[in-house]
């Protein structure tokens, strides 16, 4: 239930920097997402001084982009993790290239149906639920595919598992993960 | 056309997740611009990812963190640049993509060009390669793996076609020698870990100047 609400709450502060340039609003989001944002590049091997401003680009592009938030489409944390993802991307194609990107993901392509956001709030708690309550053999590996930039060969060796392990570990915990999402849906 | 041969699940999770090499994560974009099934497969692990980062131990931002990112909120946010356009009769593409098109191509081969997209000469990189209607790749392995997706026409290779948006992964097992259809010239986004390994002396004559 809290994770409900606090959901809720974030997709209604992205909502009132939309509607009416809600700087309390972005205070609260801040508070909330730039520490993890953050957290979530160091993991990804960033260093602290470029984790620090991607987390506070991440934010940047939520007061900027928050009219094309959709919180029918998307959980706030979702939207707010592909931006943070999105721009550790284009750090690393600008240390190669002067060039900015631009990413498929991102793209709205159409408006939800009204009781699309009520689904997507209870498909973001289900999800934290069901993340929280896959075991912890796949816990493990999920956390680590997701928060670590080691490749999966490594996964494996440091888990002291058959590559094959790891793989199949992963797709059955997402495959799980998927059906408690079409659950929702 | 929808693609028909995808990138391996774990790929795409690479992707979803940010833990990707960047010269492969280009690649994956370009098919995902194409391919409406593995962009639901990677939305999938980004509401995953969404839910995670509510459970990470929020790491310590600076002092003035918040009092800079109040500040920076207050300034006109810069223009967007102009699209980068594919040219015509390619799938869409990333705009570094299409940059590179525009800039950095060179003839490496009578048929052949290449256009350096990300990376340097060693390493891990990605780069454009045309191939001319009906040309055969010289025969070669990999030191290390590959990555492709077909932006424009097709090729052969170990018995399948790939045509636009399709993806194909080689790694150092692979000893092949694609063939571009007879229809017209291919067009590729290769990502790879290093340079090609020819297998026969018309590869190694071919290497020095494609240098991939």
């Amino acid at each position: 239930m809290p994770k409900d609400l606090c959901g809720a709450a974030l997709s209604a502060s992205i909502v009132a920097i939309a509607q009416r340039g809600d700087r309390n609003a972005f205070a609260v989001l801040f508070g909330h997402f730039a520490p993890r944002v953050k957290s979530y590049l160091l993991r990804l091997g960033a260093s602290a001084e470029s984790a620090e401003e991607l987390a506070q680009e991440t934010l940047l592009i939520v007061w900027r982009r928050a009219g094309a938030f959709d919180p029918g489409r998307a959980a706030a944390s979702t939207w707010i993790f592909t931006i943070a993802r999105n721009l550790r991307f284009d750090a690393l194609r600008r240390e190669k290239r002067p060039a900015m990107a631009d990413d498929p993901s991102e793209a709205v392509t159409g408006p939800a149906p009204p009781d699309a956001i009520v689904v997507a709030l209870q498909a973001e708690a289900r999800l934290g639920r069901a993340v929280a309550a896959l075991s912890a053999d796949q816990a493990r590996v999920v956390r680590l595919a997701f928060f670590s930039d080691k490749p999966h060969s490594q996964i494996a060796s440091e888990l002291g598992l058959p590559l094959g392990t790891v793989k199949s570990r992963l797709r059955l915990a997402m495959g799980r993960l998927r059906a408690l999402l079409g659950e929702a849906a | 056309m929808t693609p028909r041969h995808h990138p391996p699940h774990e790929r795409l999770v690479g992707y979803g997740t940010g833990a990707l090499r960047i010269d492969r994560a280009l690649v994956i974009s370009t098919h995902l611009r194409a391919c409406e099934t593995c962009l639901g497969e990677v939305a999938l692990t980004e509401a995953v990812g969404g839910a995670l980062l509510a459970s990470l131990p929020p790491a310590q931002m600076a002092p003035d963190a918040l009092e800079r990112a109040l500040a920076r909120i207050e300034r006109p946010a810069p223009k967007a640049p102009p699209p980068a356009l594919p040219p015509p009769g390619w799938i869409e593409i990333p705009r570094d993509v299409a940059l590179a098109v525009r800039h950095r191509r060179r003839w490496a081969a009578p048929g052949v060009w290449v256009a350096p997209v990300i990376g340097g000469p060693r390493g891990p990189r990605g780069y454009l390669l045309r191939v001319g209607a009906g040309m055969t790749m010289p025969r070669h392995t990999h030191a290390g793996s590959e990555m492709t997706c077909v932006l424009k026409g097709a090729f052969t290779d170990r018995g399948e076609t790939y045509g636009p948006g399709d993806f194909a992964e080689c790694d150092e097992s692979v000893d092949h020698q694609p063939k571009v259809t007879a229809d017209g010239e291919c067009v590729c986004l290769v990502a790879v870990d290093a340079s090609l390994v020819p297998r026969d002396w018309v590869g190694r004559l071919f290497q020095p100047l494609v240098r991939i």
